[in-house]
């Protein structure tokens, strides 16, 4: 008998964020239609081209290479946010240990002149401490990470901000540039920029990422520790009953978690792509981007590549829109809207499911071969 | 118009995915008497009284309400109705007050606020008339659960209910508290109104019901007038053969202490008191001891303290000749040390995984199941003691080893864990009311397994709350009543009615411990 | 000393409002942390009706910016309504994409907005300096607001809605025991429905409040900084009950009031600590609170699970 691949979860899962997308998509378009009708269509489609709207194949390269470099960091941000969210725990301050991990990679190189390796270990040490106090607080007295993780993004800004001033072009708000301070601290390319144009910005980051990516899968589809995590995240007191430590596995993650986050920091501004600004009064927006991510990718590391690229694409289109009629800001309208439709992932696998039951129950009445169930 | 029916159900057909919950099943209830509604686990009661309550819509059958045609949609018609129910599973809010619990979605108003000194009023004259002590101002988490079920028989009172359901009522009592209930239940009656009495216990339907109606695997069998029949033609009526509740088994070859438990203290989460207090027993190799009681008597909370799943406050376990008190669950697993959870969804199980998963909950990281290098799970191995679990204990489900067990039937769930418990070869097996809810074919397996772990000298500590299941499968009885252990007791000598007697608390003997 | 007294004021009122929202929507069954995108949206509802009837007298103004708020406050909260209570979402990310919505459509209004009167304004600030001004009475030294007359009225609201109505009772079992009170024929969709746009008039409340606190005008790129979780703190610390929900915000109001007015005391300038540090202080002292007050706090029991009639 035939299996219908519809009824596969991760086919599900495909389509679900597929509905998600086009549907974000057109919220946007009908919201770019309500401030101005002229310009809508040009602006939509400039946020969905992104870096193909230039016409030199040499410039969309190069405009791709960029793209790609800020995609990094939301990979490694969504992994974040996934591999908590397989133990049950809603990773938010994903943002905050994002930016202490900038704050240690650039200090580190800015300061003490160290070079990359241990700038980047530094901030994945640094995302994982910071993690762990979201840890600690909800193993040891109960607190909702969510709420610790939003209060500690804004204590992290504000640490990062105080710190990373010591190292700031005197005019400006901006960390000193490595490129010219330390160019030990940047991540080597290998050549892999001669790929996109000779984007000097085009490093070994990229393919880091995805093995990072790869080995994620790996410890939570094949190993004893995904096998501990994913039960404590489906039934957290059954894990207990089993003997896990409960404690030290919610620890753990979120110290995973926090390395993740604080590597991609690093892989980002040790690029020398940009410098941080002193006086932020925002959050980086990496760590939120990544929960679109991590959820439109299914909540798998290898779909949190393509969700990655899909968010940091459009985030990146939105500065190709005319800005005289409408906001850059369109394209995290977007990216938020389809968060929000995430959220409806589970109620379209039960409309999925009803359907194929549906029609299989047809087949059923009018040949025979159908049915089976 | 002596014989004329309050409620009429008739036909009634209800289908669920994969089962007919009831078909055409047919209940008359006479104005003023108490009927009462007998079947096994799963027979269709529950599901006869939701449909009555307007929880569910039948596919087939019409109910009558005074001879006319009615539709109960949801539980507002059937209040309309004059239609109350009592449920199994109290539904009472535990952080109100018994008096808001009561007036919850038919509270008295001046203008426009909440008028609680008139419903105060009401409430204690109800409470003076049919006799339902409780204190309106007490709040339902603190009070016994005897008073929870007068406030929810004075929630019905309270809306002039003439048609009164109680779901398996005495579940929860004391048999103290059943006496009582049952009086009151006669007031009922006598101040006119109609009861409907849903049961499992043929004893109390005896002596309480007027005319029984009995369901077998959501078929209607019969109604009877109860001052006409016997128990045993309910019984047989019932379960469709005769009964043989005796479980064979062999004298008993008690070995050496394999538990024991000194001075144990376990605080409660739901009240102040302690939950277990200075609990003292041993169980031996070879034997089956049963831990017996009305549910909520710190049988929980004694297993969570044995086994590690919450902290106990003072005392000392000792497994197999190692203090244990402090150790953690792995170890104590490791050990030897099995349980089979009171409840199978929260601990026994994580439902989103597959069964093969499931059977390798507690040893997963050892090496037959994951590599010692980098922990890569044995995939091979994993499937291959599922497939033999499975097969041992006759495991039933649509995909084998790979199958999600939420999508499993509780009976099969149920026999996975056991499964998997007993597949360990464990020194002790703590089981938990392995049989609640479970149809007699099932219990008849699991009592079976029980006796045959204990004839291969492996200790069983079993939690019962069914008389018969105590005093059949037994080698050796302890009664816990209010946290203590109040009573030991020899299953081959004791009578029921004794062990009632020590359950209710109201005899106890010394426990050499 | 009075500007902190006063800016103790202000700021307690935002987070006891948004608090009591939080506390609505909880009550109900329905964990609401979307509360920071409410206060957004209810923030740009007031700041537009400033913007747009620049002349009202100051009674109209009131009222007017009041209404702006809290309509788009309880519409924005509807988002939250569809997707947790009729389609079951996820309560947590539904809260998170409703937040990062807020500020994304706010600035993308505004910049639209400022825009198409001037083609080089593409800033995301609307100014109400003159509109502000209604909402102020001096006695002496001291700048009263009356937001801070409004959130005790709100409290007030709130404490008889919860504990003297019928309607009270009915969402707090909704919260509790859901399956009770379908029993006895409440209708919980409804209820929920109701704890939820509650929430989102209390959170539009608090946001317009919280731009009128210290400023003339406001860039919505900005957002609110975190005072949505804040007021979630309040709510735990004060166990989701009015009163405490209005002492535990004073609390926090205290230090919050600090940041802005530290320079202010000779002692404070003194110790010389960084001004970041004071910024720092009210999320610290969140934390340091849910540490202590987490492990024995008493949520609804019911909250952020939907009920499914069928699981009874």
């Amino acid at each position: 008998m035939k299996k219908n691949i519809l009824k596969s979860d991760g086919v599900q899962a495909v389509i679900a964020s597929l509905i998600c997308v086009v549907l974000g998509v057109f919220v946007g378009y009908v919201i770019l239609l309500i401030i101005n009708p002229d310009g809508a269509f040009e602006a939509i489609v400039a946020v969905l081209k992104n870096f193909m709207t230039y016409s030199r194949p040499d410039s969309q390269l190069r405009y791709f290479g960029n793209t790609l470099v800020k995609t990094i960091p939301l990979i490694l941000c969504s992994l974040s946010i996934l591999f908590a969210y397989k133990a049950g725990l809603f990773n938010i301050g994903a943002a905050g240990q994002y930016c202490v991990g900038i704050c240690a990679s650039l200090y580190a190189a800015l300061a003490w002149g160290w070079s990359w390796l241990p700038c980047l270990l530094l901030a994945v040490i640094v995302g994982g401490i910071y993690g762990s106090l979201v840890g600690l607080l909800k193993a040891y007295f109960n607190v909702n990470e969510v709420i610790s993780g939003i209060m500690l993004n804004w204590i992290g800004l504000y640490l990062t901000n105080m710190i990373l001033s010591a190292v700031k072009e005197e005019a400006s708000p901006y960390t000193i540039n490595i490129r010219t301070a330390n160019p030990d601290a940047l991540i080597p390319s290998l050549g892999l920029e001669q790929l996109f144009n000779n984007n000097q910005y085009i490093t070994i980051a990229i393919p880091l990422a995805i093995i990072i990516a790869f080995i994620v899968y790996i410890i939570l589809d094949k190993t004893r520790m995904g096998y501990e995590i994913k039960a404590t995240g489906f039934n957290k007191d059954a894990a207990k009953y089993a003997g896990m430590a409960e404690k030290k596995n919610i620890i753990m993650t979120l110290v995973i978690a926090g390395s993740l986050a604080g590597m991609g920091a690093a892989f980002l501004y040790l690029t020398g792509f940009e410098q941080y600004i002193v006086t932020s009064s925002q959050v980086p927006s990496m760590g939120f981007n990544g929960i679109a991510a991590a959820f439109l990718g299914g909540l798998n590391p290898i779909g949190a590549i393509f969700s990655s690229f899909f968010i940091q694409h459009i985030s990146s289109g939105g500065a190709y829109v005319d800005k005289s009629i409408y906001a850059s800001q369109i394209s995290d309208l977007i990216a938020a809207v389809i968060i929000y439709l995430c959220g409806f992932v589970f109620f379209m696998k039960v409309v999925m499911n009803n359907m194929i039951a549906k029609r299989e129950a047809n087949k059923a009445k009018t040949g025979k071969e159908g049915g089976e169930n | 118009m002596e014989d004329a029916y309050a409620v009429e159900m008739l036909h009634i057909t209800k289908k669920f995915p994969g089962i007919i919950a009831n078909d055409d099943v047919t209940l008359r209830l006479k104005k003023g008497e108490i009927h009462a509604l007998l079947g096994e686990n799963g027979a269709g009661k529950s599901t006869l009284m939701s449909v009555l309550f307007g929880l569910y819509q039948p596919e087939e059958g019409i109910i009558k309400k005074d001879g006319v045609e009615v539709k109960i949609k949801d539980p507002n018609d059937a209040n309309a109705l004059g239609i109350g129910m009592v449920h199994q599973h109290f539904k009472l809010v535990e952080c109100f007050s018994v008096l808001d619990n009561i007036i919850l979605g038919a509270e008295p108003l001046k203008k426009g606020f909440l008028d609680k000194a008139t419903a105060k009023d009401k409430i204690l004259d109800l409470s003076k008339r049919y006799g339902l002590e409780v204190e309106p101002d007490a709040i339902v988490e603190d009070i016994t659960v005897g008073m929870q079920q007068r406030a929810e028989i004075l929630k019905m009172l309270y809306r002039d209910n003439e048609i009164l359901i109680f779901d398996e009522p005495t579940a929860v009592l004391t048999p103290q508290e059943i006496k009582e209930l049952m009086m009151i239940m006669r007031n009922l009656k006598a101040e006119g109104k109609s009861i409907l009495f849903i049961s499992h216990k043929l004893n109390e339907i005896m002596e309480v019901a007027d005319r029984c109606t009995v369901l077998r695997r959501g078929k209607y069998v019969g109604t009877v007038e109860t001052k006409d029949t016997s128990m045993e033609e309910l019984s047989a009526m019932m379960v469709g053969r005769d009964v043989n509740f005796h479980v064979e088994k062999k004298p008993a070859h008690i070995g050496d202490a394999v538990l024991k438990v000194s001075n144990l203290t376990v605080a409660s989460k739901r009240h102040k008191n302690d939950a277990v207090k200075n609990v003292s027993f041993e169980v031996h190799a070879g034997e089956i001891v049963c831990i017996a009681g009305i549910d909520g008597n710190g049988q929980s909370e004694l297993v969570y303290g044995l086994t590690g799943l919450e902290p106990i406050k003072s005392g000392k376990i000792e497994f197999l000749n190692e203090d244990v008190t402090k150790r953690s669950i792995r170890h104590k697993t490791e050990k030897g040390m099995a349980h089979i959870p009171e409840d199978r969804h929260k601990y026994g199980l994580v439902l989103d995984y597959t069964l093969a998963d499931n059977f390798i909950l507690q040893t997963y990281y050892q090496n037959t199941y994951s590599t010692k290098f980098g922990g890569f799970m044995k995939r091979d191995a994993i499937i291959k003691n599922a497939e033999k679990i499975i097969e041992k204990y006759d495991v039933r489900s649509s995909q084998g080893p790979n199958t999600i067990v939420r999508s499993m039937s509780g009976g099969n769930q149920q026999k996975a864990i056991i499964g998997r418990e007993i597949d360990r070869e464990p020194e002790l097996l703590i089981a938990v009311q392995p049989t609640r809810g479970l149809d007699i074919g099932a219990i008849e397996y699991i009592h079976s397994q029980l006796v045959k772990q204990r004839d291969e000298g492996k200790a069983v500590l079993l939690i019962s709350l069914e008389l018969e299941e105590v005093l059949d499968v037994s080698d050796r009885i302890l009664v816990m009543y209010e946290g203590e252990i109040v009573g030991e007791l020899d299953p081959h000598t004791v009578s029921e009615e004794e062990l009632g007697l020590y359950m209710a608390g109201a005899k106890r003997n010394e426990v050499k411990a | 000393m009075s500007l902190l007294i006063q800016y103790t004021l202000i700021f307690a009122s935002v987070l006891m409002l948004v608090a009591l929202g939080g506390c609505f929507a909880e009550h109900s069954g329905v964990i609401n942390l979307g509360l920071e995108g409410i206060m957004v949206i209810g923030a740009l509802g007031g700041a537009l009706v400033m913007r747009l009837f620049l002349d009202l007298s100051t009674p109209m103004m009131i009222l007017g910016v009041v209404l702006g708020a809290v309509i788009f406050g309880l519409l924005y909260s509807a988002l939250l309504g569809v997707a947790c209570i009729n389609f079951k979402a996820d309560q947590t990310i539904v809260g998170t994409a409703l937040n990062m919505l807020a500020t994304a459509a706010a600035t993308v209004f505004v910049k639209a907005m400022n825009a198409s009167i001037n083609p080089d304004d593409v800033s995301s600030t609307i100014q109400y300096v003159d509109q502000k001004k209604n909402f102020l009475l001096y006695f002496g030294d001291f700048e009263f607001n009356w937001f801070m007359l409004i959130a005790v009225i709100a409290l007030i609201v709130a404490y008889v809605v919860l504990y003297k109505t019928r309607f009270g009772l009915r969402l707090m079992a909704c919260g509790e025991h859901p399956s009770a009170a379908d029993s006895v024929g409440i209708n919980v969709i409804k209820m929920r429905w109701s704890g939820v746009l509650i929430s989102g008039i209390y959170g539009g409340l608090g946001g317009i409040c919280y731009i009128l606190a210290g400023v003339s005008e406001w860039k919505f790129e900005n957002g609110v900084a975190g005072f949505g979780f804040l007021a979630l703190a309040v709510m735990i610390f004060g166990q989701w009950k009015p009163i405490k929900i209005a002492l535990a915000a004073l609390l926090f109001g205290f230090f919050r009031a600090l940041s802005n007015v530290y320079f202010g005391f000779d002692f404070l300038v003194n110790l010389n600590i960084p001004g970041t540090v004071y910024n720092m202080l009210p999320y610290i002292i969140s934390l340091l609170v849910l540490a202590l007050t987490s492990r024995h706090s008493r949520a609804p029991k019911a909250e952020g699970i939907p009920y499914d009639k069928s699981k009874r």
